[in-house]
C-alpha cells in the first residue's frame, strides 16, 4: 500500500517528501492504512450502492419492462417501449427543445457569470455585502421563485409587463407563458437567473488566486483593461470554465423542476425537455416503462457528453 | 490629479453597476418581500405596483398561527384542518431533513476522500468516474424505483425517506467536492506527523480535517441548499399534509382552495430566510474553498 | 319540478330515511383499532368537514383511530393514485370526480358500498339525481355520494350591460354566446370569456360540456364503446372553441381551474364557465364583482338544444386491497352522511360549489341561512337544482352509462392536447378531431379488458 504520488500541494512544507508511511513505528493496537483506508471508505460505498447503484440500475431494468400502474405486476416487453418512444413526435421534438434550453442557458450563465465574477472581484468597500446579495439566487428554492415569477410575469397583473409599458419598451402585452417562443425565453431566463451565481462563485475563486502581479507588470507594459482580460484572465480560467460548462451543462439538460414549476412544459408541449417528458410518461400516462426508458436515452446522452468533456479537460491540463 | 480622479471614477463606475445589477437580480425577492406584508385586497391591483398602500402582518399571523386559509368573508362553515396550520410542521421538516443529509452525505463523503486520496486502492478510478456519473443522474431518474424501495422498508410518508432520497443526490457531489479539496491539501503535513508516530485517525482528526474545513463548510452549504430546495423526491415520497417539507407544502398555497399570494409570499420570505442567513455567515468559506478545491494545480 | 316543489316535496321521504338509520346497530369490532386513517379529498374545505364528521363518529367508537384528511390538486390525483397504490399503500377514503372513481371502479380497486347506501337511506336523494349517477358498476354501488357540482356560464350584469347585451342568457344559444363574448372585448375593457385551456383536465372537462351538448361523444356505450368521437359535431365544437379564443385572455392556453377563477375574481373577464367557487372567492378578494356576478344554464347548442354542463358527481371510494380500515370507514361514512348537521355543513363550507343531494338536507330550514343566500339565492338555485337536469361528465357521457376509459382520457389530457393542436399548432379541427379519435382507439385497445 503505496501513498498517492502526486499528490503533493503546491505548498509544501518540511522536507520529508515521498518517505513511506509503514516506516513510522507503531504502538498499542493500531489499524494498518489499508484497513483504515478500506474503513473510512465503507460508509460510502455502502451507501452509495444502496441509494445510488440500486435505483439506477432498476430503472434501467424498468425500461424493458411494462407496468401496469395499479398493481405491482411486471412484465417483460423487451424493445417496446423505446419503440414507443422513440416513435413520438413529443420525444423528438422535447430532445429538440432540451438542447435548445441547455445551450442558451449554459452560454448565457457563462458569460453573465463570468462578467459579474470580474465585477466582484473589485477590490472596494462593502463588496461582501454585494457578493452577499448577487449569490442570493442560487439559495431560492425553485418553488419560491418560480411561483413569484408566474405572478411577475402574469401577462396582465405582473409586474414585468407593467414596468415594460411604462418604459414604453412594449405597447401589448408580453404572454410569458402562454407564446411557445417565450415560454421557452421565460424558463431560460429563470435558469440563468438561478444557476449564474454558481458561475459567478467557481470563477471568482479562481480569480482570486491569480497573482496580482501578473497584473501589475502588464499595465506597466501599458496593456489595456480589454488586453488584460484577454491575455491574462482569461487563460487563467480556461480550466475552471470548462468544468463549470460541463457541470451547468449536465445539470441543465436535466431540469425538471425549474421547467415544470413555471410552465409545466407548456404551453402545449413547447417547453418539455426529457425530464419533463418522462415525468408525463409516469405521472399523466402511467407508463413507467416509457419514462424509464426515456431516463436510459438521457443517460446515455449524458454518459457520452462527459466522456467527450472528460477527454477534453484532460486534454487541456496537459 | 488625474489619476485619482480616474480613480474615483471608476470607483464610482464600479458602485453604480453593482447597484443596478443588484437591483436586477435581486428585484423577484424583493417583490416578494414587498407582497408578503401586501393586504388581500390590493394584492392583484391593476395597474401592479411595488408599494402596497397599507402593510398588514395578516399573511405571518396566519403562517404562524395556523389561521384557516379559506373565505372569511364568505360565511359558513370552515374546518380546522387547512393548510396555513402545518406550516411550522413544515418548517421542522425541512430543517430534519436537511440537517440529516447533510451530516450524513458530507460525513461520508469526507471519509470516503480522505481514503481515496491517501490510499491507493482497487478499483478507485472506477469510484471516481462513479462520483462524477453519480453526479449527473438526475432524480427524475429514480425517483420512482426508489419510492419502491422504501415501501419494503416501512419508510413511505416517513421524514427518514427523505433523508434517504436526498443522499442520492447530494453524496456524489459531496464525494466529489471533498474529493478536489483534499486533493489539494499537501501530504507532507500528515507524513511528519505519522513518521512521529501518530495514527491515521489522529492525523485525520487533528491535521487533515481542520485544513479541509472550508471544504467541509462549502460541501455541507450546497447539501444542505439540495435537500431544503427539492421538490419532486418530496412531492412523490410524501403524502401527509403534516409530514410535507416546505417546498411541497407551500405549493398548497397554489394548488389548493385558491391561490393565496399573500401565504405564498410570506412563505417564500420565511423558507429563504434560514438560509440567506447561513449563507452570509458562511460566504467567505464558499468562495475560499471552491478556490482551493475546484481547481487542480 | 320547480323550486318550491323541490324544498317541499320530498319532506316526508327525508324525514323518514333519516329516521330508519337511527336505529341501526353498530358493529362491535371496529371499536379496537389504532391508527390514523387516511382521507383524500379535492382542495376546499369541505373534505375536511367530512373528515371531522368522521372524527365525532371515532371519538366514540373507536377512539383509537384518527382520521386525517389530505388535500390532493386536481393534477395530483394521478401521480398520487400511481405511487400508493404500487407501494400498496392507498389512502382508505378516497374523494374523487367521477370519471376516475369510474376507472378504479372498473379495474376492481374499489370495495362495494351497497350496505353503506342502505344505511343512509335508498330513498334520500333529490329528485333527478340517481345513486349510479356516483359510481356503479355490474350492478353494485362502488361509490358513496358526497355532492355533485357543476360548472355554469358565470356572467358579471354590469360587463353585459355596459356591452349593450339586452338579451338574458338565460335565452342564449352558441351563437348568442358568441357574439356577446365579441362584443363585451370589443366594447370594454374586460375580455368577454374565459374558460381553462392549459394542458390540463380542466380543459378536458370545459370541453366535455360543450361536446356532450353537440351532440358527441368520446365513447358509444351502447356499442361496446367504440370511439364515436371523429364526428361532425366534435368538429363544430373544436371550431366554436376557436372562435371564442379571440374573445379570451390569450393567456388561457396556459390556464387551469384557478386561473379561471382569478380570471372572473379580478375583473379580467366578462363571462365565465365556472363551478360555484368563483362567488366565494370573488366574495373574498373583490366584493364590487362578486355583487354583479350571476350564474346560468350554459348557452343551448342551436341545433340539439342542449345546455349540457359538466357535474363531478364527486363521491368517496374505498379501495379495495391493502386497507386495514374499510369497516371503520364505512361507518365514520354512514355516520357523517346521517347525522344531520355534518351533511349540512359540508354544504355550507363553500356555497354555492357543493350541492346537496339528500333531500332532507336541501330541504332544512337553515341550509338558506347561509349569507350568500340574501343576495345570490337566483344564482345559488341554478347551481343546487336546474344545473343537475343538465349534468352530464365524461365518465357518464349525457348520463347514457358510465365508461370506465374517461379517466384515463384525462390523466392524459387527450382533449386539452387537441383543442390545444388547433388552438397554438393550427391544425384544422378536422385533423385534431381525427387526432383525438386514434388516441382515443388507442386507450380503448389498451385498457379493453375493463370493458369486458
Amino acid at each position: 500500500m503505496t501513498l498517492h504520488p502526486g499528490v503533493h500541494g503546491p505548498a509544501a512544507r518540511g522536507g520529508a517528501v515521498g518517505l513511506p508511511a509503514f516506516a513510522a513505528p507503531r504502538r498499542g493496537l493500531r489499524l494498518s492504512d489499508r484497513q483504515v483506508g478500506i474503513l473510512f471508505m465503507l460508509p460510502f460505498a455502502a451507501v452509495a450502492a444502496a441509494f445510488i447503484v440500486w435505483p439506477v440500475t432498476e430503472a434501467v431494468r424498468l425500461a424493458f419492462y411494462t407496468k401496469h400502474p395499479f398493481s405491482p405486476a411486471l412484465t417483460f416487453i423487451g424493445l417496446d417501449n423505446f419503440r414507443y418512444i422513440f416513435g413520438d413526435p413529443v420525444f423528438w421534438a422535447a430532445l429538440r427543445q432540451a438542447v435548445i434550453w441547455t445551450i442558451s442557458s449554459t452560454v448565457l450563465q457563462s458569460v453573465i457569470g463570468v462578467g459579474l465574477a470580474l465585477l466582484l472581484h473589485q477590490a472596494v468597500r462593502g463588496i461582501n455585502v454585494f457578493r452577499g446579495l448577487l449569490l442570493f439566487p442560487y439559495m431560492v428554492p425553485t418553488v419560491v421563485i418560480a411561483l413569484v415569477w408566474r405572478w411577475m410575469f402574469n401577462p396582465e397583473f405582473g409586474i414585468v409587463n407593467a414596468s415594460l409599458h411604462r418604459l414604453g419598451l412594449i405597447r401589448e402585452n408580453v404572454y410569458w407563458f402562454s407564446d411557445p417562443q417565450w415560454a421557452m425565453a421565460s424558463v431560460i431566463l429563470l435558469n440563468v437567473w438561478k444557476f449564474t451565481p454558481f458561475v459567478v462563485i467557481c470563477v471568482l475563486a479562481r480569480l482570486q488566486t491569480i497573482p496580482v502581479d501578473l497584473y501589475d507588470a502588464a499595465r506597466v507594459d501599458g496593456a489595456s483593461a480589454w488586453q488584460r482580460f484577454r491575455d491574462i484572465t482569461l487563460p487563467q480560467l480556461k480550466t475552471v470554465l470548462a468544468v463549470v460548462v460541463v457541470f451547468r451543462t449536465i445539470w441543465t439538460f436535466n431540469k425538471f423542476e425549474e421547467i415544470y414549476l413555471l410552465t409545466r412544459g407548456g404551453p402545449g408541449t413547447s417547453t418539455f425537455n426529457l425530464a419533463v417528458y418522462a415525468f408525463e410518461q409516469a405521472t399523466a400516462n402511467l407508463k413507467l416503462g416509457a419514462a424509464a426508458a426515456t431516463g436510459v436515452v438521457i443517460l446515455a446522452l449524458l454518459f457520452g457528453g462527459s466522456a467527450f468533456y472528460l477527454r477534453l479537460v484532460g486534454r487541456q491540463e496537459e | 490629479m488625474r489619476y485619482e480622479t480616474r480613480q474615483r471614477l471608476r470607483l464610482v463606475a464600479v458602485y453604480a453597476t453593482l447597484v443596478v445589477v443588484t437591483v436586477v437580480i435581486c428585484f423577484p425577492l424583493v417583490w416578494a418581500l414587498v407582497s408578503s406584508v401586501r393586504p388581500n385586497d390590493e394584492m392583484l391591483r391593476l395597474p401592479p405596483r411595488l408599494v402596497p398602500e397599507r402593510v398588514t402582518a395578516e399573511h405571518y399571523a396566519a403562517l404562524l398561527t395556523g389561521r384557516s386559509m379559506y373565505f372569511e368573508a364568505a360565511g359558513g362553515y370552515r374546518p380546522k384542518t387547512s393548510p396555513p396550520q402545518h406550516f411550522l410542521s413544515w418548517f421542522f421538516n425541512s430543517v430534519v431533513v436537511s440537517v440529516g443529509t447533510t451530516l450524513i452525505s458530507v460525513g461520508v463523503s469526507t471519509l470516503a476522500a480522505y481514503s481515496f486520496t491517501r490510499f491507493s486502492f482497487f478499483g478507485q478510478r472506477f469510484i471516481s468516474y462513479f462520483s462524477l456519473m453519480g453526479y449527473m443522474v438526475p432524480s427524475i431518474i429514480f425517483v420512482f424505483p426508489l419510492f419502491l424501495v422504501m415501501v419494503p422498508l416501512g419508510l413511505t410518508d416517513r421524514l427518514p425517506s427523505l433523508v434517504l432520497g436526498y443522499i442520492s443526490i447530494t453524496l456524489p457531489f459531496s464525494m466529489w467536492l471533498m474529493w478536489a479539496f483534499f486533493r489539494g491539501i499537501p501530504i507532507e503535513v500528515e507524513e511528519a506527523a505519522l513518521i512521529d508516530g501518530a495514527s491515521r485517525f489522529q492525523v485525520f482528526r487533528q491535521i487533515v480535517f481542520p485544513l479541509a474545513l472550508p471544504g467541509v463548510i462549502a460541501t455541507s452549504i450546497f447539501s444542505f441548499i439540495v435537500a431544503w430546495n427539492d421538490y419532486l423526491i418530496a412531492r412523490i415520497f410524501m403524502n401527509s399534509i403534516s409530514q410535507l417539507p416546505l417546498t411541497v407544502g407551500v405549493m398548497h398555497f397554489f394548488e389548493g382552495v385558491h391561490v393565496d399570494w399573500g401565504l405564498m409570499m410570506a412563505a417564500a420570505v420565511l423558507m429563504t430566510l434560514p438560509l440567506s442567513v447561513l449563507f452570509m455567515l458562511v460566504q467567505r468559506y464558499l468562495i475560499v474553498g471552491f478556490g482551493a478545491g475546484a481547481v487542480k494545480g | 319540478m320547480n323550486r318550491r316543489e323541490f324544498l317541499k316535496q320530498g319532506a316526508a321521504l327525508g324525514a323518514a330515511a333519516t329516521l330508519g338509520t337511527l336505529g341501526a346497530p353498530r358493529p362491535v369490532q371496529a371499536q379496537r383499532k389504532t391508527g390514523t386513517v387516511r382521507v383524500w379529498g379535492e382542495p376546499g374545505p369541505y373534505a375536511g368537514v367530512a373528515v371531522e364528521g368522521m372524527n365525532e363518529w371515532a371519538k366514540a367508537n373507536a377512539p383509537g383511530l384518527t382520521f386525517t384528511v389530505e388535500t390532493l390538486s386536481w393534477t395530483d390525483v394521478y401521480p398520487k393514485l400511481m405511487t400508493d397504490l404500487a407501494a400498496g399503500r392507498p389512502a382508505s377514503c378516497i374523494s374523487v370526480e367521477s370519471p376516475i372513481a369510474f376507472q378504479l371502479m372498473a379495474e376492481g380497486l374499489l370495495e362495494p358500498v351497497d350496505d353503506v347506501i342502505d344505511r343512509i337511506g335508498r330513498g334520500r336523494l333529490i329528485p333527478g339525481a340517481k345513486w349510479e349517477y356516483w359510481g356503479a358498476w355490474k350492478g353494485r354501488q362502488y361509490v358513496v355520494p358526497a355532492h355533485h357540482q357543476s360548472h355554469l356560464l358565470v356572467i358579471r350584469t354590469d360587463v353585459l350591460k355596459e356591452a349593450g347585451i339586452t338579451t338574458s342568457p338565460e335565452k342564449w344559444n352558441w351563437n348568442d354566446l358568441l357574439s356577446a363574448a365579441r362584443t363585451i372585448k370589443e366594447k370594454t375593457k374586460v375580455f368577454g370569456m374565459c374558460i381553462a385551456l392549459g394542458r390540463t383536465i380542466a380543459t378536458d372537462y370545459y370541453l366535455s360540456g360543450l361536446l356532450h351538448s353537440a351532440g358527441s361523444r368520446m365513447f358509444d356505450v351502447r356499442n361496446n364503446f367504440q370511439v364515436a368521437f371523429d364526428s361532425p359535431a366534435s368538429i363544430e365544437t373544436f371550431d366554436f372553441v376557436s372562435e371564442l379564443y379571440p374573445s379570451m385572455p390569450p393567456g388561457a392556453l396556459g390556464y387551469t381551474f384557478l386561473d379561471v377563477v382569478d380570471s372572473m375574481a379580478t375583473g379580467q373577464s366578462g363571462m365565465v364557465f365556472y363551478w360555484g367557487r368563483v362567488f366565494g372567492r370573488a366574495a373574498e378578494v373583490n366584493p364590487k364583482v362578486f355583487e354583479t356576478m350571476e350564474a346560468y344554464q350554459h348557452a343551448a347548442h342551436p341545433k340539439t338544444g342542449k345546455r349540457l354542463n359538466w357535474n363531478d358527481f364527486q363521491g368517496w371510494l374505498i379501495p379495495k386491497a391493502n386497507n386495514p380500515y374499510i369497516a371503520e370507514v364505512k361507518e365514520a361514512l354512514a355516520y357523517y352522511l346521517t347525522h344531520k348537521d355534518w351533511p349540512l355543513r359540508y354544504v355550507h363550507s363553500l356555497v354555492p360549489n357543493v350541492s346537496p343531494i339528500f333531500q332532507d338536507v336541501a330541504q332544512d330550514p337553515r341550509l338558506t341561512t347561509h349569507p350568500f343566500f340574501q343576495t345570490k339565492r337566483r344564482t345559488i338555485f341554478e347551481y343546487y337544482v336546474e344545473a343537475l337536469k343538465n349534468a352530464s361528465n365524461s365518465g357518464n357521457e349525457l348520463l347514457e352509462g358510465i365508461n370506465p376509459l374517461a379517466g384515463i382520457v384525462h390523466g392524459r389530457g387527450i382533449l386539452a392536447q387537441g383543442i390545444q393542436k388547433v388552438l397554438i399548432d393550427k391544425w384544422s379541427s378536422k385533423n385534431a378531431v381525427k387526432w383525438v379519435a386514434a388516441e382515443l382507439e388507442q386507450v380503448r385497445r389498451e385498457h379493453i379488458r375493463l370493458l369486458v
